[in-house]
């Protein structure tokens, strides 16, 4: 590593900074990007290329640059796609090539490109289909995709930060400047974002005047006159999205993941005033390292004394071209011709042009009229370009050079607001600052400012440049397939020819099938050009193709950004029960059920959650055990016309459950699919409560809301979710009852003697309100207590001093499966009643909600699946839930599916509940549980869902 | 849309809303209609979105889904349109 000498530009600072790409160690300066500090110790390959893994070098030096993304960080922290000429520099950054393997000068997928094989539109859509896609895909994987996902994230969380203002400018340009001004001016609040590091735009590059000062001065005293407005100036701030007016401004210092802002900004009317991308030239092979926009090789020149290269060609279209070589020369560089597409008369047309083409030819420059570049040789670089006149006459030439710089003009820069200045197509400075004057003015004058924005600045600066559209140079068929258009994502000239022969006519089509302007690109470099070219193939103006919509964010932004504090434990919520942290402190096993941690089991039951769910479920059948219910959603509905509203929202009619009672009832959806189920418990003449399934709480609450609100006509109904207003504990096995006589006080005695199935009675627990219901969800002699959450870890201690252990979830499913009771795996969203044999219900029903839709003929088909209870053919094998059901007679078509499945000690073998046919419930048929993914087929038959004490008799006991 | 204006508690951020579905055009007849044949029109989308995160009100909102703009937020109060 040899000392060189310290550079000078715009934006450097002195001192030193070492950094590593790609392994090997490198110096740059304070205030490099690492674009620019590659750049100056003469790194150009820096990339490949996604799809062709050709070799890459920096295309611009701004956003727009689709080649030279990098991985920053060391994995698993590295961060992927990371644009080198946003990143700023600094010490020890550690930087990694992408979409390599296994190194940058050595791939080996580039081989692929070598054996002749140019991919094209739709390549991989109809390539890879024998035997089928998934066979490919691994590999197919391991090649594709930009840059590899972290694995792992330390990246700290950003600084959110919500502004509200009147008028939000994009873009701190000349235009943008007027704008900000001419709006604070008027009276409206400002924000203006500037995404580089400091304000003014092309004025760096400007030697014009505004208001007679020079363009430093006005920069200055703009920006001291809106910090004295109040205007808030965002600098290395991107706007990097706008979600239907919240505007999400992204800051990061240069690109620098972590330590960031995002600014959420609600603004009254926008200024976009995001200024110009130069749009490159396609010619053969433009995608090598050394071709570039002529507009970055000047940049990299200014703002960090880096050179580009050593021998260039420049090619425009334009007269600017000239100024620009002017500069390079100056800078040191070589410029062996300007390749202008436009007739030598049209370049002349200008005095001062014409001045600058003379001594540009006095200094050795070759000039080329009429001419393009039609071609890069070279293999890890641009070696020579080749150069043919564009109107017959002359012969084809070759000059050699190192590197190529092409301009084709100016396009806006994509953004969203009230376009002004350079984003609307103003080039020349006092156009563009009449412009975002004018904008800033009627932005304020739309939200209601009524101030006066004053006379706009009046600007003098270079002519608007002449230019000559031209989007790509002519070239063979054969050539069209190194024509890049899009560098990032590898379209050619060639698939645009493909897409629009499989009629793939319209701009946003031929982005999908081609991917031209996907990726983190956006069509920033491509867009235009490949609109321009679009249209060329299709015979039409580029004005009838239009662009494809490029989608946010602007700039790539890490997922922690747009996450925010929104990790780990702060995704959601989490509700715990009163007996949460006693579950907790005795072994229980949590599980997330919805927002609800539950106990799955409890530890010491078993080395295994099988071995302790089965013990504990054979120990409630055998004894007796508690378990938390306490996430039972609990709505109580009051009002004189609460029994009317409950009849008009559920199967049955609750008006008829008489005061202390409790009846099993289930709504549907409007569609008459089965909702939820869960039992309604008449609290008074007009007060009921209804319990609705643990994960659907707050969906219940909201349905019943929805139905008072859209249906209910009537008033006199109020529904309160009381859930977390009561605790449950479910007591439930044979001395049940005798236990809950021990602790109960002397009082509940005679009420817990008499208290019939479904029946509830109120009273009080150590001066607490206490609930006792007789019910439950096992099959046994069961009890639900409900008592106030400060109540429940005493009573439930009290029930464990008294012998009664609890178990969890498996052991519940497994007493429930036994029973035959449902849950969300039976009630999923795609069964009736009738599927669920709840026909009785139905035929002593009302009309309630999704009870007319119950009618359709497509509802009793065969066809249409009917809960059955299974067991295994040989009384032993064990069935899965999830298994498809086959018939003999047709192996491969499934008639059903096993909802839940479950080993029963009690009956000694695997007891399950389907779903199947309607024509095969009767149970004739052969079936076999097909479980293809977890390995085994098993023949089983259909028994009756209730499985353990189908006459009830151990839960009346 | 980011904000809607709930009709009780003025413009809030939508995170504090909950969409449920898009209904049926004014005066469909029948439970089938109101259920299956809903509006698909880019330029209009009538929906139902509940003030969860707030006074829990339904509202109906009438949206052009082609702008992102919210044309009409009001109550929902009795029958449903």
């Amino acid at each position: 590593m040899s000392a060189r000498p310290p550079r000078r530009g715009t934006r450097l600072e002195a001192g030193s900074l070492s950094f590593t790409f790609d392994g090997r160690h490198y110096v740059g300066q304070p205030g490099d990007t690492a674009a620019s500090a590659l750049l100056a110790n003469g790194v150009r390959l820096m990339g490949r290329s996604v799809k062709y893994r050709r070799p890459r070098g920096l295309l611009g030096a701004g956003p727009e640059e689709p080649n030279a993304l990098f991985g920053v960080g060391e994995p698993p922290h590295q961060i992927p796609n990371v644009p080198a000429t946003q990143l700023a520099l600094r010490a020890g950054l550690t930087l990694r090539s992408q979409n390599r393997w296994p190194s940058l000068r050595f791939d080996l997928a580039s081989l692929l490109q070598a054996g002749g094989g140019f991919f094209s539109a739709g390549f991989y859509y109809k390539t890879f289909m024998w035997p089928s896609w998934r066979s490919y895909e691994p590999l197919i994987r391991r090649l594709a995709g930009l840059g590899a996902a972290p694995l792992a994230c330390e990246l700290p969380p950003p600084a959110i930060e919500h502004l509200a203002c009147d008028v939000l400018v994009t873009g701190a340009g000349p235009a943008g400047l007027a704008a900000a001004r001419a709006a604070a001016r008027a009276g409206a609040s400002v924000v203006l974002c500037e995404s580089e590091p400091a304000c003014g735009g092309e004025l760096e590059f400007e030697r014009g005047s505004i208001d007679g000062q020079d363009c430093d001065a006005w920069l200055a005293d703009t920006l001291a006159e809106l910090g004295r407005r109040g205007a808030r100036v965002l600098t290395s701030t991107t706007v990097v999205a706008d979600n239907h007016g919240e505007i999400i401004a992204h800051a990061e210092p240069r690109g620098l993941p972590g330590d960031n802002t995002v600014y959420r900004i609600c603004p009254r009317a926008m200024v976009m005033a995001a200024g110009t991308l130069e749009r490159p030239i396609v010619f053969t092979n433009n995608d090598l390292p050394g071709v570039m926009l002529l507009g970055a090789a000047e940049r990299y020149l200014a703002r960090y004394g880096a050179a580009v290269g050593r021998e260039l060609v420049l090619f425009a279209n334009h007269d600017r071209v000239y100024a620009s070589a002017r500069r390079l020369l100056a800078g040191g560089m070589r410029v062996r011709a300007i390749v202008d597409t436009r007739r030598a008369g049209d370049a002349a047309d200008d005095d001062a042009v014409r001045r600058l083409r003379s001594d540009l030819g006095a200094a050795g420059v070759e000039i080329l009229d009429g001419c393009a570049v039609t071609a890069a040789e070279g293999g890890r670089g641009v070696r020579a370009a080749r150069i043919a006149p564009l109107l017959g006459g002359g012969s084809e030439r070759r000059i050699r050079c190192d590197t190529i710089l092409v301009s084709g003009g100016w396009s806006p820069a994509p953004h969203a607001g009230l376009p002004g200045g350079g984003a609307n197509g103003r080039l020349e400075l006092a156009d563009a600052i009449a412009d975002g004057h004018a904008a800033g003015a009627r932005a304020a004058a739309d939200c209601g400012a009524r101030g006066h924005a004053g006379a706009p600045p009046l600007a003098r600066g270079d002519p608007p440049p002449r230019l000559a559209a031209f989007a790509r140079s002519p070239c063979s068929l054969a050539d069209e397939k190194r024509q890049f258009i899009d560098l990032q994502n590898d379209v050619t000239v060639a698939d645009l020819r493909v897409a629009l022969a499989e009629g793939f006519t319209d701009i946003e089509h031929v982005k999908r099938y081609t991917t031209l302007g996907i990726g983190t690109e956006q069509g920033r470099s491509s867009a235009v050009v490949g609109a321009a070219i679009l249209a060329e193939l299709r015979g039409e103006s580029p004005a009838a193709v239009g662009t494809s919509r490029s989608r946010p964010p602007y700039q790539p932004v890490t997922m922690r950004s747009i996450a925010g504090f929104r990790v780990g434990d702060a995704v959601m919520v989490t509700r715990r029960t009163p007996l949460h942290d006693w579950h907790a402190t005795h072994g229980g096993m949590l599980e997330p059920m919805g927002l609800w941690m539950r106990p799955r089991y409890y530890q010491a039951n078993g080395a295994s959650a099988f071995e302790a769910a089965v013990a504990e479920a054979r120990r409630v059948r055998a004894h007796g055990g508690i378990a938390d219910g306490s996430t039972l959603g609990k709505l109580e509905i009051a009002g004189p016309a609460a029994a009317a509203f409950l009849d008009s929202i559920y199967l049955g009619k609750a008006s008829t459950i008489r005061i202390g009672r409790s009846r099993y009832m289930v709504n549907l959806r409007e569609d008459g699919m089965v909702l939820d189920d869960g039992l309604v418990l008449r609290l008074g003449e007009d007060r009921f409560l209804a319990t609705v399934s643990s994960g659907h709480g707050t969906h219940m609450l909201a349905h019943f809301e929805h139905h008072q609100a859209t249906r209910w006509s009537a008033r006199g109904v109020n529904i309160t979710d009381v859930t977390d207003a009561w605790a449950v504990i479910a007591v439930a096995g044979p001395q049940s009852r005798s236990t809950l006589g021990q602790v109960l006080a002397a009082s509940w005695q005679q009420p817990l003697a008499q208290l019939g199935h479904m029946h509830f009675a109120a009273g009080r627990h150590a001066d607490q309100e206490l609930r006792v219901l007789r019910a439950g969800f096992s099959g046994e002699l069961a009890f639900e207590l409900h008592c106030r959450p400060d109540m429940a870890v005493r009573l439930w201690e009290e029930l464990t001093a008294a012998g009664l252990a609890p178990y969890g979830l498996d052991a519940l499913d497994i007493l429930r499966v036994e029973k035959g009771y449902l849950t969300s795996s039976e009630i999923n969203g795609q069964t009736t009643p009738y599927d669920l044999c709840m026909e009785d219900m139905v035929a002593a029903g009302n009309a309630c909600l999704g009870r007319a839709l119950l009618d359709r003929p497509a509802f009793h088909e065969a066809g249409r699946p009917r809960l059955v209870g299974l067991r295994a053919l040989d009384g032993r094998s064990r069935f899965l839930a999830g298994a498809q059901l086959t018939a003999a007679a047709a192996p491969s078509q499934p008639r059903g599916y096993i909802t839940s499945s479950v080993y029963s000690l009690t009956l000694g073998e695997w007891v399950g509940l389907a779903l199947l046919a309607r024509e095969l419930a009767s149970g004739e048929t052969a079936l076999t549980a097909r479980d293809p993914l977890r390995g085994a087929d098993t023949p089983v038959r259909v028994a009756s869902p209730v499985h353990f004490d189908p006459s009830g008799s151990r839960m009346k006991a | 849309v980011t904000r809607l204006a709930c009709p009780f508690c003025g413009p809030r951020e939508l995170r504090e809303f909950e969409f449920r579905s898009t209904v049926a055009a004014a005066g469909s007849e029948g439970e089938f209609e109101r259920t299956y044949l809903r509006v698909a029109d880019t330029g209009l989308s009538i929906e139902h979105w509940q003030h969860v995160g707030g006074c829990r009100a339904w509202l109906l909102v009438r949206r052009n889904p082609s702008s992102g703009e919210t044309l009409d937020v009001e109550l929902l109060a009795g029958e449903a349109p």
